[in-house]
């Protein structure tokens, strides 16, 4: 269980870890909130593609194409199949991909943020940011956490399937059948976790260094500077509406 | 374990101090409740579902709430629990209002626990109802921001669908959505301390 020292791969653009925080507020912002208008368009327009980029050329080409065509296939389907279809049929097929198209954006760009922040970098972020620890080290673990917790869930789901067991035969029991074993791998493995953590000096008395280089370069200043003009443009049309209609 | 060998940084008005193997166990439980609300959150998919779901996350979401409590002894740490999976409704875009209702129902499930002394078992249900409260943060956005948030989902998928999530979720909708929250919040907490009973008590992790 590494919990400190993660490999976080090949990277091709380095951002610090703070960037990244302000571009997922921008990012939430704007598209939550959208604005109306035509400028409002554009600006939610690229701060919505802007995620599925920064994937790209991180190095992960193919899960970006295949969020950026689910993306499209959603948004597609809502906008020419909403004329078409009446009734629950649209109710249906509109909201699922209402909510699928609303949710790719962010779900990219926090794939973007967890693949490309080792823990370090994100625990030296924090600290400069002179974050308690009562918040940082929950957080670092539950970021951490999530892709073990994953493969656990697909082993178990695979001994379900061995042993016969489904979510459509079984109903509401296969929720225990899955989420105990889950919960018990995670506590055991939680046990690891802290041992390892405790063994690294994690919550001793001294103030914790760090090895990890991290600071602002010319990207992050892009990248702050785009977010900062997005969420800027909304203030400004959601402030007078008029103005930029 | 060792765990009052805490951070000097960490202080909490009351009780002991939390210690490194009490955050990492918030993380941890943090991660699994997640996990729950997310999986039982894509039924929300089908619109008729999408204001039920208050109901049924808490249902589910008792079971891994009822094994963290057996791990929390010290005041604060459902607070963190609710005002973390707060950030991370937010991270995964479903706006800034599940940190608030995060923080404010964790403090309350926190005092609620607090009361019965880290052992009582009605306010260990009681506490879940509480807690299972703040998922109506998720829906805030379509009562607070409903102005500048609706015309645009108006404007690009039309107005049937807007009106039908619009019958869900009218204004006098939210003391409902909220006390069906509360109230299937306790019936999880049922479920979950009978499969902590069967499952965990016998396991030794409980």
């Amino acid at each position: 269980m590494e919990f400190f020292q993660s490999g976080a791969g090949e990277r091709t653009v380095r951002l610090d870890p703070r960037t990244k925080i302000v571009l997922l507020f921008a990012v939430s912002t704007v598209l939550l909130l959208g604005g109306n208008g035509l400028v409002m368009f554009a600006v939610r327009t690229a701060m919505l593609l802007f995620p599925f980029a920064l994937l790209a050329v991180s190095g992960r080409v193919r899960a970006a194409a295949l969020m950026l065509t689910t993306y499209l296939g959603t948004y597609v389907l809502a906008v020419f199949a909403a004329p078409m279809l009446t009734g629950t049929a649209n109710a249906i097929i509109v909201a699922t991909a209402t909510v699928v198209s609303r949710f790719v954006p962010t779900l990219a760009l926090a794939y973007f943020v967890f693949a490309t922040t080792t823990v370090s970098e994100f625990m030296a972020a924090m600290a400069r940011m002179h974050m308690p620890d009562w918040i940082t080290i929950p957080l670092s673990v539950l970021f951490r956490f999530f892709p073990t917790l994953g493969e656990e869930a697909r082993s178990i789901s695979a001994a379900m399937r061995m042993r016969g067991i489904s979510p459509l035969k079984n109903g509401a029991a296969y929720i225990e059948y899955a989420l105990v074993p889950l919960m018990s791998c995670a506590v055991s493995i939680g046990e690891d976790l802290s041992a390892a953590a405790l063994a690294r000096g994690l919550g001793g008395p001294m103030k914790r260094t760090n090895v990890c280089a991290i600071g602002f370069g010319a990207l992050d200043i892009v990248v702050i500077a785009v977010s900062a003009a997005a969420t800027a443009a909304l203030a400004g049309s959601l402030a007078f509406p008029g103005a930029v209609a | 374990m060792a765990s009052n060998d805490t951070s000097s940084t960490v202080t909490v008005k009351m009780g002991g101090r939390l210690g490194g193997k009490d955050l990492i166990n918030i993380g941890i439980f943090t991660a699994i409740y997640f996990v729950v609300v997310f999986a039982v959150a894509c039924l929300g998919f089908v619109p008729v579902l999408m204001a039920a779901i208050c109901g049924i996350i808490p249902l589910v979401a008792g079971i891994p709430y009822m094994l963290f409590l057996t791990r929390v002894r010290k005041f604060g740490m459902i607070t963190i629990l609710g005002l973390l999976t707060g950030i991370i409704m937010f991270i995964t875009g479903m706006g800034y209002f599940s940190i608030a209702t995060g923080l404010i129902c964790g403090l309350a499930a926190d005092l609620i626990w607090k009361s019965g002394g880290y052992a009582s078992a009605s306010r260990a249900i009681l506490s879940h109802g509480a807690f299972s409260c703040w998922i109506i943060g998720n829906f805030l956005p379509f009562l607070i921001t409903a102005d500048t948030y609706l015309p645009t989902v108006r404007a690009q998928y039309g107005d049937a669908y807007v009106d039908e999530l619009m019958t869900y979720l009218q204004p006098e909708m939210y003391p409902v959505l909220l006390i069906a929250c509360f109230v299937t919040g306790i019936i999880g907490g049922f479920i979950g301390r009978a499969i902590l009973k069967k499952h965990f008590k016998r396991a030794g992790i409980a």
